[in-house]
């Protein structure tokens, strides 16, 4: 795509409540070859943990290994590192208290 | 001016455009400043209305199926994909915003195809409701915001037809400070059948096969107003139709912004992809 490496941060979750078991929309980043997901919490404390899938298709999920704490506190913002990962990656998590959250997945190529 | 324009870039030559080029993205070197429509908010993100609360981030796509792959894009491999959630009713709407410098006539072309999530093995041509596009401009006097879609499915229902919108919906306050407002264009109410607009696309048998389709539309900055809307080889007159007026507003002076949208007609992901989107002004 150029000399210099493009950019693009996509909010796959905006202001979306999260409780029990859940899943972020799936998002193509088979341009990019390094990403981060940073969980913002914008109302109340999680309690659990996200796993990173990755799919064939957009379709079927299995998990790639990474994990991370879900954010604990209004405002506090957590993260996972990904590489090498196709072409779709979503996010998917188990929390013990509902919270209100904020998705980022920032992609590099 | 045409054909010098086309031999400056050949892969202009896929398109008819004007003398000079407002923005010209193929979206194989990114996404050019197309990005999410927000409805407006003050304080809180919980005073946006409601349904501009979720319009979804736009994705570059290969568009690769789990059947034969990746289909590419009409050029190169990637495509603006314009993707809503599993959900009936819901609309993704992704924008991006220029001003003008001259008061043209413009055109705006684009080939587009739309699918949906290849998740049954049906024919499932009426999972897509419609896909479409507007226009938000405005001059010294007024905002003006042509609308238009390609009412695909509705309620289960073949409709495959063009159609435009002139209905506002009303202003509401957003939060306290008394400088926000917010309005709803994109309501499913008020659309209208643009004459003579019925239109049978090619959608190719299953989920996980694409053609893709050119688009026109010629609309004149300094009347603004309507003049020709084209789909392949289905051209439709629309001079005589109306748009959504509204006296001008604060802070949007010269504003020229480009909206693509979907909509799901049944509880399953629907994609709208553009290979490549031209917009051309007359000198």
């Amino acid at each position: 795509m150029g000399s210099m490496r493009q950019y693009y941060s996509a909010v796959v979750e905006r202001n979306v409540v999260f409780e029990e078991i859940f899943h972020s929309e799936p998002y193509e980043v088979g341009w990019a070859t390094e990403l981060i997901i940073f969980v913002r919490s914008l109302d109340g404390a999680g309690d659990g943990a996200v796993e990173v899938e990755i799919s064939p298709d957009g379709i079927r999920w299995c998990k790639e290994g990474t994990t991370f704490e879900l954010p604990t506190a209004t405002d506090a913002v957590t993260f996972g590192k990904v590489s090498h990962f196709g072409n779709w990656v979503r996010l998917s998590g188990r929390t013990k208290k509902k919270f209100k959250a904020l998705i980022t997945f920032s992609m590099k190529e | 001016m045409k054909n010098q324009l086309r031999t400056i870039d050949l892969r202009l030559n896929q398109f008819d455009p004007l003398d000079r080029i407002l923005l010209f993205d193929d979206f194989n070197t990114g996404l050019s400043g197309w990005t999410e429509l927000i409805g407006n908010y003050e304080h809180t993100l919980d005073s946006v209305l409601l349904p501009y609360q979720d319009h979804r981030p736009p994705q570059l796509s290969s568009i690769s199926m789990w059947d034969t792959g990746t289909v590419g894009a009409l050029n190169g491999t990637y495509s603006l994909k314009v993707a809503t959630r599993a959900k009936k009713g819901h609309q993704a709407v992704n924008i991006k915003r220029i001003t003008f410098r001259k008061k043209c006539k413009m055109r705006l072309e684009a080939f587009f195809t739309f699918k949906p999530e290849a998740t049954k093995l049906t024919l499932s041509d009426q999972s897509v409701r419609s896909i479409g596009f507007l226009f938000d401009l405005q001059n010294e006097n007024e905002r003006v915001m042509p609308h238009i879609r390609y009412l695909n499915s509705l309620e289960g229902t073949l409709e495959q037809k063009w159609q435009y919108k002139k209905q506002r919906s009303p202003f509401r306050s957003i939060g306290t400070e008394g400088k926000t407002v917010s309005h709803y264009h994109l309501s499913p109410e008020g659309w209208e059948d643009i004459p003579g607009g019925k239109q049978k696309l090619c959608y190719n048998e299953i989920a996980t096969k694409h053609n893709w389709h050119y688009l026109r539309l010629d609309f004149d900055l300094d009347q603004m107003k309507y003049y020709e809307l084209q789909c392949n080889e289905k051209i439709m007159n629309l001079s005589d139709i109306g748009l959504m007026r509204i006296p001008a507003m604060p802070n949007l002076w010269n504003m020229l912004n480009l909206v693509f949208f979907t909509e799901a007609d049944e509880d399953r992901r629907v994609f709208f992809y553009l290979d490549s989107v031209l917009l051309t002004c007359e000198e």
